[in-house]
């Protein structure tokens, strides 16, 4: 039976920063918070990372509940098993995304129950009063993952945001269709405020929503700032800890706490810099995680590349965020709120079009990866192919293979295994691939030598 | 007279190399089995008895493969690529690109003019892309998997198959039997799929002249002759091809040896 299965141990990743040191605690708090807004009648959605609907949900005083994360902590704390064994007893192919087969089975198992299965990671996931699904990023589990929700919580209605940006193209300008897609995104906006006022009854409080809107542009600039700082030699800090500041980024915008998080590790990072202190004591190679999800049962894996002396300090992967002040518009003069979080969604996912524009054969992602090649000094890329990870994983490869013909030639490693399936990985093997990367840049830093 | 050793522990096979004065003077391989730390020692006692040395004349071991971390007589661990690429370079100077079909891996790499690798693939986490795809049909042909290569050449009508994956492709197999297609067909056309595999890692991480083929795949002549039908290109193969790995292990213990004595 899958209800007496226990979970594997797992030793604690080692953090660079104090700053990803407390995100732990943060994540625990905020689950505990879901919980108890439920026992105290509060209406909570289940929501999605990067669906725009951050300062919304927050100005209404709704509690979101980020089933991604959720998921993530079972597959970092090597709990996901069963709950994906679930899933695919209720008739889910174990191929769908595992983050989607966590929480379905999740839902399933404590709907039949009417309680949290026994020894829920950190207490459980609360049972929703509606679900904000999305459609955004081509991701198709935002789209169908809350619909299939319903099969175990019918009474719950579900809201799926169309986000859409403009398509790149080399040979036009995105500028010339841009105000469609905005005036778009703020009626899908508009819609989600009024489902949310009737399935609620919470009203919308526009003053708190545009004070909170100001709050995120304030907490985007702080963490672009903030993370340009890993551009130093040593650098500071790594991906491995982005993976545990990506909380705030993705699962606390629009808060204080937010932005009070990246203040205090922007200062840490200021004096690390000052006193020379890298993530490792001698710094050899420079690497870019340059996409996919993380293994979320793995990120060991960071101690070990950085046990060869190996440093991440840029990432692709939930850097969701640019200096709103480096777009090409003033956001500062939208004054309804919701335009104001159109445009700045349109103006980040096409962020790096002029720049694919201007060099022949190239792509907005691979843009992307030439920059931070360049400002970061790097040395080598790894990705990350989660196989339930479909969004992910289109177009890494054909992203190196690109960068090789229109830029250069970087040495690359793509790991394999998933976001939660544990029985996708082997240590052995995974390490085996860093070792052999390793001499390869080794090889490629000393040639001619 | 400096003596070394390379122990590649790999996933079907384990392989000992012993070596003086940069010549291979005795080696063996055997499976590898459930206890790669009894077959660490098994196979290297084996290649020490050819050589008449016991492990105390070993001035300098370096382990590799899958079980690397199962040698407690090595001195280090280095990977099997880096022992792979060194291993080939000793063989073929003139090679910048090699592939390694194993039992669990198919690798391929390029390397520099010294032997370092500088870019490599692994074939993803399927018996599809690897020697035990193989071995998956040799067991169902009730075959020695030695005389696969010889037999796929007698094949007039090769027969396709519809899948790249292993567990599929014993099923069609077992179709193609009972519809009465002849060994060598199921053969040469397993060996197509496989070089379609290797086609593909190849072409992405881009072919550089000259081109070598290592690991125990190599000892399939209807598999080397398909890769070089899929490639357009003559590989280069070793008369031993499942010790390559070991003998670039050996190599690395020479240096670090060699470093040892020069430092002293």
């Amino acid at each position: 039976m899958t209800e007496e299965k226990k979970p594997e141990e797992k030793k604690k990743r080692k953090t660079a920063t104090e700053a990803a040191a407390k995100i732990g605690p943060m994540v625990k708090a905020m689950i505990a918070d879901v919980l108890q807004a439920r026992k105290e009648g509060k209406p909570i959605a289940y929501t999605f990372i990067c669906c725009c609907y951050d300062e919304i949900v927050r100005a209404m005083d709704i509690v979101p509940a980020w089933t991604e994360n959720y998921a993530g902590i079972c597959g970092a704390k090597r709990d996901a098993q069963r709950f994906l064994e679930r899933a695919e007893s209720e008739g889910f192919s174990r191929s769908l995304c595992t983050y989607a087969l966590c929480g379905l089975g999740f839902d399933a198992w404590r709907e039949q129950l009417g309680e949290m299965p026994p020894d829920a990671p950190w207490g459980g996931q609360a049972r929703p009063d509606v679900m904000l699904g999305s459609g955004q990023i081509l991701c198709d589990p935002r789209n169908k993952w809350y619909q299939a929700a319903q099969h175990y919580i019918p009474d719950v209605p579900v809201y799926a945001v169309g986000l859409p940006w403009p398509p790149y193209e080399s040979d036009y300008d995105y500028r010339e269709v841009q105000d469609y897609y905005v005036k778009y995104i703020v009626e899908e906006l508009r819609g989600l405020v009024a489902f949310l006022e009737r399935h609620t009854g919470r009203k919308m409080d526009w003053d708190r929503l545009s004070e909170l809107v100001d709050l995120t542009d304030r907490t985007w600039n702080l963490i672009w700032e903030t993370y340009e700082l890993r551009r130093a030699i040593p650098s500071p800090m790594g991906t491995g800890d982005a993976m545990n500041t990506m909380v705030p980024i993705v699962f606390m915008m629009a808060t204080q706490q937010a932005y009070d998080f990246f203040k205090e590790l922007n200062e840490e990072l200021r004096h690390k810099i000052a006193n020379k202190e890298g993530e490792v004591p001698d710094e050899k190679y420079r690497l870019m995680w340059g996409g996919g999800l993380p293994a979320w049962f793995a990120l060991n894996d960071f101690n070990y590349f950085n046990s060869k002396g190996a440093v991440f300090p840029v990432e692709t992967t939930y850097r969701t965020v640019e200096a709103v002040y480096n777009f090409d518009i003033d956001l500062s003069k939208i004054s309804d709120p919701l335009e104001h979080i159109a445009w700045r969604w349109v103006k980040f996912w096409t962020y790096w079009y002029d720049k694919a524009r201007k060099r022949p054969g190239s792509h907005p992602d691979v843009e992307r990866l030439i920059q931070y090649i360049e400002d970061y000094k790097i040395d080598g890329i790894v990705m990350h192919e989660a196989f339930s990870c479909r969004t992910w994983h289109v177009g890494l490869i054909w992203q190196l293979n690109r960068l090789k013909k229109i830029y250069r030639d970087i040495p690359s490693l793509i790991l394999e295994s998933d976001i939660v399936d544990i029985s996708s990985y082997n240590e052995a093997d995974t390490r085996a691939r860093i070792d052999a990367f390793i001499d390869t840049l080794e090889a490629v830093k000393s040639k001619g030598k | 007279m400096i003596h070394i050793a390379g122990v590649d522990i790999g996933s079907a096979f384990s392989k000992a190399v012993i070596m003086a004065e940069n010549k291979i003077i005795a080696y063996q391989v055997k499976p590898s089995g459930g206890n790669y730390r009894l077959t660490a020692e098994q196979v290297t006692k084996g290649a020490l008895t050819k050589a008449k040395l016991s492990l105390k004349d070993i001035d300098y071991v370096v382990a590799t493969g899958y079980g690397a971390a199962n040698v407690p007589f090595s001195r280090e661990a280095v990977s099997d690529i880096s022992c792979l690429a060194r291993g080939v370079h000793y063989l073929f100077p003139t090679a910048r690109t090699a592939i390694d079909i194993g039992g669990q891996f198919t690798r391929v790499f390029k390397l520099d003019k010294r032997g370092r690798a500088t870019a490599f693939l692994l074939s993803e986490k399927c018996a599809a892309g690897s020697g035990r795809f193989l071995q998956v049909i040799a067991k169902v042909l009730q075959i020695d998997l030695k005389d696969i290569g010889e037999l796929s050449l007698k094949s007039r009508n090769r027969v396709d198959f519809n899948t790249g994956c292993a567990v599929f492709a014993e099923s069609e197999a077992i179709s193609r039997i009972a519809e009465g297609a002849a060994k060598e067909d199921i053969l040469a056309g397993l060996h197509r799929a496989l070089a379609a595999k290797v086609q593909a890692m190849v072409e992405r991480l881009g072919i550089e002249p000259d081109c070598a083929l290592v690991g125990g795949g190599a000892k399939d002549i209807g598999l080397v002759r398909s890769i070089e039908e899929s490639l357009a290109c003559r590989l280069l193969t070793p008369d031993e091809p499942q010790i390559v790995a070991a003998l670039g292990a050996a190599l690395i213990a020479g240096e670090k040896a060699a470093a040892i004595k020069a430092s002293r």
